[in-house]
């Protein structure tokens, strides 16, 4: 029996009939199967003739090819009937040895998903009807892609995959390990996807296997939504230590760049505070801690502390101190200090002979730092390491005036870095950024979604339907005609991926390209 | 008085004593004198107040309620009105002494709060205080009296703890920032919730110095970005415990202390050597103040340290007394973290690359590779984040980050590539950069 292209005939013939005699048969199979090699493709009509006929020759070979009747053996044929309804292919008669890589089963059916079917369509091994009549792949075409089921430009990706040799199927974001499962390396179920199927069947066959426009709101919440509580998991462990991690809350916010909160504030309004000593102070906050100083120094005239090295000198008794400044209103008297002066110096110093020696020599020629005009003017600390500050810069060179002077400067200060790493780091201005860094708190995209799984043909590793593994790469689809994947989207769709890399099938017309992005880390001194 | 004696606690489970009733000894005690009393090996003592007001260390105790002090506790019980007590158990020694300076620290604290007070009004920072002195003169109790007295009086001081040797908030080895909120526990100390914690990784600053100032100037920067959003806590100021190491580069890492946390008044404990030299290197507008120490501090043995030591991180898995936590032992693969030791050896100058100092090798990381060596050491789980460390866009490095919590390897298997670890959480690790420290642990009991 023989499928044919064209609507037209194929509705006329009565299809279970039509078998082929001997010679006809013999006539087919040794046919020429070789597909004709194109060669460059010509970008500028030239007008010349050579040019016209090499593109008819082209044009009838293609159309001869398409035209060809395919020849099936019957015995090989798969009945399968389609069910729009449910935008499904339930087999009818037993399957072949596609079922290895291709179908599921629903209560006892065994299925297949529409881009599943037109492949198998396409390769002979599935004969569907529908309303007890055979589609033709043309009305196969027509009839199994959809915005809702997959689009052209998916399957277009998807047969040229299956015709490679790869196991493709799906992308279900439920199915990817969470942050938390991976991190506790845990073992991926081993039916997971067998089992999330089989459940869907029950409540809605639909909604597990459309995944376009209508569903695609739903799915593409999905990801963000599983990934929650994973993230609230991560919180969590890393509490590590009862007591350490219970960073009062506005100890920790201490430690949190204004930005850096600005920003959380916004993204994760519904998120539970993540409970860590800092989060990433990217653009760190130079302090300048004169800011808090207080300008005044303490009066230490009223302040009256009990020292016993000054009042060696004078007053020997110290007035009862005011009971508001006392815990439970203690009245206490007067504190005679003389006493004490003869208590000091208990703890004995045990000084070995060089120690001793380099201290007398310290007590004899180190000045006191207050002897110095300029350290009596400075008021506070601000003040006094600033003009330790000047007094080191003074040591060095005059910067020229043309270099340091105007709006633009150079990046890293001379006699600043004393490693190969601060240089680097100070004359970094790009920072280069992680792929995955930041990327669980973006939304999920309404455009950009994985299609599909792939996994290596079966030459290289044994593939099971009910134990799938990790796949080799995750396919996205888009085409040239669309826009291009931008920072976010990658962020984003490497984030729901995981592990596993991100592969972008990018249609031209039938022509497939893929792109992949890898992460590369810019050489740095490792110190 | 004593340093750090309530910070041990007992060897065995259990808070109660069988059979100590109220057969006990009393006490009464006159006004402004104190009961000091050392707990013996072995022994537990049970201390309750029968009338009257007394605190120790600056906590007060409740009426009628029993303490209970584990072997080797050093408690002085001071009364500023006058009290009756009750001692029942074995002690090494029990006496009621008159000589206490409990009257210059409170006067002390009444100086603070002074500056506490104009602080509020000015609205300008709080006292920053930094005791100092030899080892064994009370300094974690004056610090722990004066941060009582601050906090009975609805202050926020922080405690900044850099004795890496005697930590009182965290494991040693580490130097830490606590943010007190309450008065400390009689029996346990400052309760230790949210601290600040560093890696230092050895019991003294020794060591690697450079490491020990790079961390204080941290802490300084967190404690000062702290100040800028908690008005409270500016207010409340700190008070900094220090090292007993006062000579050579051990008084360098004091004033590199003091100009970091731009502290106001330091408090020297007993030594009048200290005292001058701090005043010669000083700036003048910081108040240098002089004190003696107190007569009830006794000298603690290496071995009692060691021990002291050994007793914190078994508190740290197992909880204040070993019975409140329960630990977890699990599996990690030597493959799933990166274990760091901070400074490298030092190389010859002739070796050295051409203007690189030798000093830059202390703050160096060093990955040790697990072997069998690294059995009993306690190693610190660093808070930097796992993705981001090692890219040259990390916000902090390694060194700078504070620690999350510590882990130690209980068994490594070179075989299997797995090294079993006690922690205080169950699996998996939260970060997995671990930092060694030369401090070990065997966990006997």
């Amino acid at each position: 029996m023989a499928a044919k292209d064209t609507l037209t005939e194929a509705v006329q013939v009565e299809f279970s009939n039509e078998l082929l005699s001997p010679p006809e048969l013999l006539h087919a199979r040794s046919r020429n199967h070789k597909i004709p090699v194109k060669g460059q493709k010509d970008f500028l009509l030239s007008g010349s003739e050579q040019q016209r006929a090499a593109l008819q020759k082209s044009l009838d070979e293609h159309w001869t090819l398409v035209a060809e009747e395919r020849v099936e053996r019957l015995g090989n044929l798969v009945n399968a009937e389609w069910i729009p309804e449910e935008k499904l292919v339930k087999l009818q008669t037993p399957a072949g040895k596609f079922w290895q890589t291709m179908g599921f089963s629903d209560r006892g059916k065994q299925c297949l998903l529409p881009e599943e079917a037109l492949y198998l369509m396409e390769c002979g091994s599935v004969q569907v009807f529908y309303q007890d009549l055979p589609l033709s792949i043309q009305e196969g075409y027509e009839q199994f892609l959809s915005p809702e089921t997959v689009t052209l430009h998916q399957y277009q990706v998807f047969g040229h995959l299956k015709r490679l040799g790869y196991v493709v199927n799906r992308f279900d974001p439920s199915t990817v390990p969470t942050l938390y499962e991976r991190q506790l390396n845990l073992p991926l179920p081993r039916n997971k996807q067998t089992k999330h199927l089989k459940r869907k069947h029950g409540n809605s066959p639909l909604g597990s296997r459309l995944f376009n426009k209508s569903h695609c709101d739903k799915r593409s919440t999905l990801p963000v939504e599983e990934t929650k509580p994973a993230q609230q998991c991560e919180g969590e462990i890393m509490t590590v230590d009862p007591r350490l991690d219970q960073t009062a809350p506005d100890q920790a916010k201490t430690e949190q760049n204004p930005q850096d909160e600005l920003m959380e504030f916004n993204t994760d309004l519904d998120r539970a505070p993540r409970r860590n000593w800092w989060t990433d102070t990217s653009s760190q906050v130079q302090h300048t801690l004169g800011q808090h100083t207080s300008a005044r120094p303490w009066d230490f005239s009223c302040i009256r502390f009990p020292d016993l090295g000054s009042s060696r000198a004078g007053h020997a008794c110290l007035a009862a101190p005011d009971p508001k400044l006392l815990p439970g209103a203690l009245q206490v008297g007067e504190c005679e200090v003389t006493p004490w002066l003869r208590k000091l110096n208990l703890k004995a110093e045990r000084l070995s002979r060089r120690e001793w020696e380099r201290q007398r020599e310290r007590d004899r020629y180190h000045r006191d730092i207050n002897n110095d005009r300029e350290v009596r003017r400075c008021r506070n600390w601000a003040e006094y390491l600033e003009l330790m500050e000047k007094r080191r810069s003074h040591q060095f060179k005059k910067r020229p005036a043309h270099l340091w002077e105007q709006d633009v400067i150079p990046l890293a200060q001379p006699g600043q870095c004393d490693s190969h790493r601060d240089l680097l780091e100070q004359v970094s201005v790009i920072q280069s950024s992680d792929l995955l860094h930041g990327a669980s708190r973006l939304p999920p995209s309404e455009q950009w979604r994985i299609c599909f799984n792939v996994y290596q043909p079966d030459t290289v590793a044994d593939f099971k339907k009910s134990h799938p593994g990790k796949p080799y790469t995750r396919m996205c689809v888009c085409s040239f005609d669309g826009p291009v994947p931008d920072l976010l989207v990658m962020k984003q769709l490497s984030f729901q991926s995981g592990d596993v890399p991100v592969t972008f099938a990018v249609v031209d017309h039938g022509d497939i390209s893929f792109y992949c992005f890898k992460e590369f880390k810019l050489p740095t001194d490792i110190y | 008085m004593s340093t750090e004696a309530t910070e041990k606690p007992g060897e065995e489970g259990g808070s109660t004593v069988g059979g100590a009733g109220t057969g006990g000894t009393r006490f009464d005690l006159d006004k402004e004198t104190e009961l000091r009393f050392e707990v013996e090996a072995g022994e537990r003592v049970q201390l309750e107040l029968l009338n009257g007001m007394a605190e120790v260390f600056g906590s007060e105790l409740n009426r009628n309620k029993k303490y209970t002090f584990g072997p080797g506790s050093k408690i002085a019980v001071f009364t500023w009105q006058g009290c009756s007590l009750s001692l029942s158990g074995k002690t090494e020694v029990a006496y009621v002494s008159k000589d206490t300076p409990m009257l210059l620290y409170l006067n002390t604290h009444a100086a603070l709060e002074q500056m506490r007070r104009q602080a509020e009004r000015d609205n300008e920072r709080g006292p920053r205080v930094m005791v100092v002195g030899p080892t064994d003169v009370g300094k974690s109790t004056v610090c722990r009296l004066l941060l009582n007295y601050a906090v009975r009086l609805g202050r926020r001081p922080t405690l900044v703890e850099l004795d890496v040797g005697q930590s009182s908030v965290s494991v040693p080895g580490t130097m830490s920032a606590l943010c007190i909120e309450r008065p400390a526990d009689v029996e346990e100390g400052f309760s230790v919730q949210a601290p600040l914690v560093f890696h230092f990784g050895s019991t003294t600053p020794g060591t690697n110095i450079k490491l020990y100032n790079k961390l204080t100037s941290c802490l300084a920067e967190v404690f000062s970005q702290r100040c800028e959003v908690n008005r409270r806590a500016s207010v409340g100021g700190c008070i900094i415990n220090t090292c007993g190491w006062v000579k050579g580069s051990g008084y360098q890492a004091l004033v590199h202390c003091a100009s970091a946390f731009q502290v106001d008044v330091v408090l020297v404990l007993d030594q009048e050597r200290l005292y001058n030299e701090l005043k010669r290197d000083l700036p003048h507008f910081v108040r240098v103040v002089l004190l003696p120490k107190s007569g009830g501090v006794v000298e603690r043995s290496k071995d009692c340290r060691r021990e002291t030591r050994d007793e914190k991180i078994r508190e740290y898995f197992y909880g204040f007394r070993g019975v409140s936590f329960y630990p977890h032992a699990f599996d990690v693969r030597f493959s799933d973290v990166r274990i760091y030791k901070i400074g490298a050896p030092s190389i010859p100058d002739s070796c050295l690359p051409l203007g690189m100092s030798q000093d830059d090798t202390q703050l160096k990381l060093v990955p040790v590779s697990p072997g069998r060596d690294l059995t009993h050491h306690v190693l610190s789980v660093s808070c930097v984040e796992d993705e981001v460390e090692g890219g040259p866009g990390r916000s902090r490095g390694i060194l700078e980050s504070p620690v999350c919590g510590f882990i130690v390897v209980t068994a490594v298997d070179t075989q299997a590539q797995v090294m079993t670890v006690l922690s205080p959480a169950p699996r998996p690790l939260p970060r997995h950069t671990l930092l060694i420290m030369d401090i070990r642990f065997i966990d006997l009991k």
